[in-house]
């Protein structure tokens, strides 16, 4: 069998890198698609929190200025994200709100369960208190099925917002929950009192199904693991 | 013929020389500093992977449901969506050095490196810093049409978002459709000082080349004056 000449199997060779590339390129930007997917999806728990702030909460609420409460789980990676952006929101609005995480505690975890990066992160935020939420009963109480949700209740314990405060899963920078809490802070309104949350889940069940069944329990306060 | 038209001849035929061995003498200092870009690009695709690979490991190994873990979709984004960005480059790079068509894959390559580096580091404002750090690194082949590959790939990577996802952009739900030309005058400011960087480079480098070239013809020229004389000398000895 006769071989091509150098010049044909270099035309040939160029001709198949450039098809390579196409392929390359458009598999790529496929993957991309699904990147901004999975980033952009929400969790499909949210949070329903109740209109006025619950009479069985253990969480002590200001008196005399709005009250936000973060729910986090002390290991999912996104809610890093979320602590971030409180720390920028506590920079802006200290003196209109008081902050609290509660890191989701499961009852048979290890005694390092919550000794992570987020908690210390959380704790280092001026303003804001860290507490252990035993077993997720006041993610319970508030309805909060997911890591980054947040509920934010007025001095009279009226609900002013309840969402997420970033603007995709583990994604900093503003978003509409900010955008929102920051309206309502200022203004007293806003276009909207939700926006979606993306995180880990707090419980294997929807804590919103257990919400009654932990209404007489107590969460341990405290900056302590 | 006259002497003069034959020495007029004899001169622009020299000129010529000098001008084919600078064009060619461009062309090598051009292909060197392509093949060199190329390895070096090589070596950082397949050092970004291993960094992707690392801060996924380190920051979101696992996504959490209450105590149940599993392996964190970041960890599984950077290895094959790493391996898939890095897979054409390095082999464009290592089988076909020194080509455009490897030198502009690198470009969007390490611009779609900026884009996923963003994605793992959870959108941290210091991870944009990667878009202008790459521009700058591109600007190593001294080739402006590659930076606006790199420029292109960026703007159209905001406008798609900015339209599919707008509030992962902008924070807002409804920008302006021209929103992503103000992130892209960022990157065009950028860049616009790096071309003017690689144009001038182009000229040094061409000036060089000439030079390079008229001193390679006078030492030739001295070389066969030389030989001439030695040749006379010789033949004066020998008549005597």
């Amino acid at each position: 069998m006769e071989r091509a000449p150098a010049s044909d199997r270099s035309r040939l060779a160029s001709r198949l890198a450039w098809i390579a590339a196409a392929a390359w390129l458009v598999a790529v930007s496929g993957a991309f698609a699904i990147v901004w997917k999975y980033k952009s999806t929400p969790s499909a728990e949210g949070v329903l929190a109740p209109a006025r702030w619950p009479a069985s909460s253990a969480v002590a609420r200001s008196a005399n200025r709005a009250t936000l409460l973060l729910f986090a789980h002390p290991r999912c990676a996104c809610t890093r994200a979320s602590v971030a952006e409180l720390a920028r929101m506590m920079a802006r609005f200290h003196h209109r709100i008081e902050a609290r995480v509660l890191f989701w505690t499961p009852r048979d975890g290890p005694s390092d369960w919550n000794a992570t990066d987020l908690w210390s992160s959380a704790a280092r935020i001026p303003g804001v208190t860290v507490l252990r939420d035993e077993e997720g009963r006041e993610a319970s109480r508030f309805a909060v099925a997911t890591s980054g949700g947040v509920v934010l209740y007025d001095a009279r314990g009226r609900l002013l917002f309840q969402g997420g405060i970033t603007a995709a899963r583990g994604h900093e920078g503003d978003s509409f929950g900010q955008e929102r809490i920051a309206s309502l802070l200022t203004t007293g309104a806003a276009d909207r009192a939700d926006a979606p949350v993306f995180g880990c889940a707090l419980e294997q069940e929807p804590p919103a199904r257990m919400a009654l069944a932990g209404a007489s329990t107590t969460t341990n306060q405290g900056e302590e693991r | 013929m006259s002497v003069a038209r034959k020495a007029l001849e004899m001169t622009q035929a020299a000129a010529d020389v000098i001008v084919q061995r600078a064009g060619a003498r461009y062309e090598a200092h051009r292909q060197e500093i392509f093949r060199s870009a190329d390895r070096m690009f090589g070596g950082l695709m397949i050092g970004q992977w291993i960094f992707a690979i690392v801060i996924a490991l380190t920051f979101s190994p696992y996504a959490w449901q209450g105590k149940i873990k599993t392996v964190h979709m970041h960890v599984w984004i950077a290895l094959f969506l790493g391996a898939a960005i890095t897979s054409l480059p390095v082999a464009l790079a290592w089988f076909r050095p020194g080509e455009p068509l490897t030198r502009h894959a690198i470009a969007v390559g390490q611009m779609l490196w900026s884009a996923l580096l963003i994605h793992l580091t959870g959108g941290r404002i210091e991870t944009h810093f990667h878009v202008f750090g790459s521009l700058a690194l591109l600007a190593f082949y001294r080739d402006w049409p590659v930076l606006l590959t790199g420029t292109v790939v960026v703007a159209t990577e905001h406008l798609l978002r900015g339209i599919l996802w707008p509030e992962s952009v902008y924070g807002i739900p409804n920008p302006e459709w021209w929103r992503f030309l103000e992130h892209a005058f960022w990157v065009v400011f950028c860049i616009s000082f790096l071309i003017l960087s690689c144009r001038r480079s182009q000229t040094d480098m061409r000036v060089m080349a000439e030079r390079g070239a008229e001193l390679e013809a006078l030492s030739e020229n001295q070389w066969r004056n030389s030989s001439a004389v030695d040749r006379a000398a010789a033949d004066g000895r020998g008549d005597r």
